[in-house]
């Protein structure tokens, strides 16, 4: 295999990721949210806990994003 | 969905063993002779006895099979030294490449009419990334010792609690998209195939989609390695 061609398996392999860790990061910070919301503190703190806990998921989402263009902007200079 | 015929299950249901008509049974001998655990078993059993026969004895000058296995086996270990270096692809050879041969061949057998692939059940990809998934895990706190929470933490140390949630957050996604991707891709593979058949299997229907299964799996398998060698080599490498 020549080296462009490794090259792009590796990135066909890191972009076919990042959309589903970004869904998944969503949905796990939320899960984790509405659990303490609902099982932990039983409905006393709902729904606060679950916005915040889906903002960090969102959060996390971005970040997989933004350290896969760092990686991609470091390979490149 | 009405499964397709397969083959092990016809015989097996012939031997009085009973298989299981939902998707997992309901105890240990139905569990064991679901269609994904059965065909699991077939991938694995070709998998030791083919190499058996067509390589024989090594020889120095070699014939047609031991030349494929060279090339294959050659091709692999340059492809895990370049991401994890001498040392860490002779560590992890074994299992990563284990991993690529057994998906890639239990990606292929479901395009045979009558067999069907044991990676379109949500149970094999989530069992498989597990490994990958505790195995990085493990990687990392034997380079690193307990330092390895560095990892987790972030380049400063204001943010160190937060950051901490996060990559948490996205490590768990990771174990999730990596065994749904393959899920996902297979399992639409097989449905995409058994639905054709049945609609207009006389008319050659299902070619097209054969032909890009033959696609599908080679690079499901190669994606799922390369995801968990990058994640090893991640976790075995410097915190920034």
């Amino acid at each position: 295999m020549s080296e462009d061609r490794r090259e792009m398996i590796r990135q066909l392999a890191e972009y076919s990721q990042i959309g589903m860790t970004f869904v998944f990061s969503i949905v796990i910070g939320f899960g984790i949210g509405w659990f303490l919301d609902n099982k932990v503190f039983a409905g006393k703190t709902t729904p606060y806990l679950t916005f915040i806990f889906l903002g960090v998921g969102i959060v996390a989402g971005f970040k997989n994003l933004w350290d896969l263009t760092k990686k991609i902007s470091n390979g490149k200079e | 969905m009405e499964h397709p015929i397969l083959f092990i299950s016809i015989i097996l249901e012939k031997l009085g063993l009973p298989v299981p008509h939902t998707v997992t049974g309901h105890n240990l001998l139905e569990q064991l002779c679901t269609p994904y655990m059965t065909y699991t078993w077939l991938v694995m059993a070709f998998l030791i006895i083919v190499p058996k026969l067509t390589m024989g004895k090594l020889e120095m000058v070699p014939g047609s099979g031991q030349n494929f296995w060279e090339v294959m086996v050659g091709g692999l270990m340059d492809f895990f030294t370049e991401n994890l270096g001498e040392d860490g692809a002779k560590m992890l050879f074994p299992m990563m490449a284990t991993f690529f041969l057994y998906i890639i061949l239990a990606n292929m057998i479901g395009l045979i009419p009558g067999f069907m692939s044991p990676t379109s059940n949500l149970n094999i990809t989530l069992g498989m990334t597990l490994i990958v998934w505790v195995t990085h895990h493990v990687l990392g706190f034997k380079y690193h010792g307990l330092s390895y929470y560095k990892h987790f933490m972030g380049p400063s140390k204001a943010l160190a609690p937060f950051m901490f949630l996060l990559e948490i957050i996205s490590n768990f996604a990771r174990l999730i998209s990596l065994s749904m991707r393959l899920f996902g891709n297979i399992f639409a593979k097989e449905v995409l195939l058994a639905v054709l058949f049945m609609l207009a299997g006389a008319y050659f229907a299902p070619l097209p989609i054969l032909c890009l299964g033959v696609l599908v799996s080679v690079i499901q398998a190669v994606v799922f390695v390369l995801l968990a060698v990058l994640y090893c080599a991640g976790a075995m490498e410097h915190a920034h």
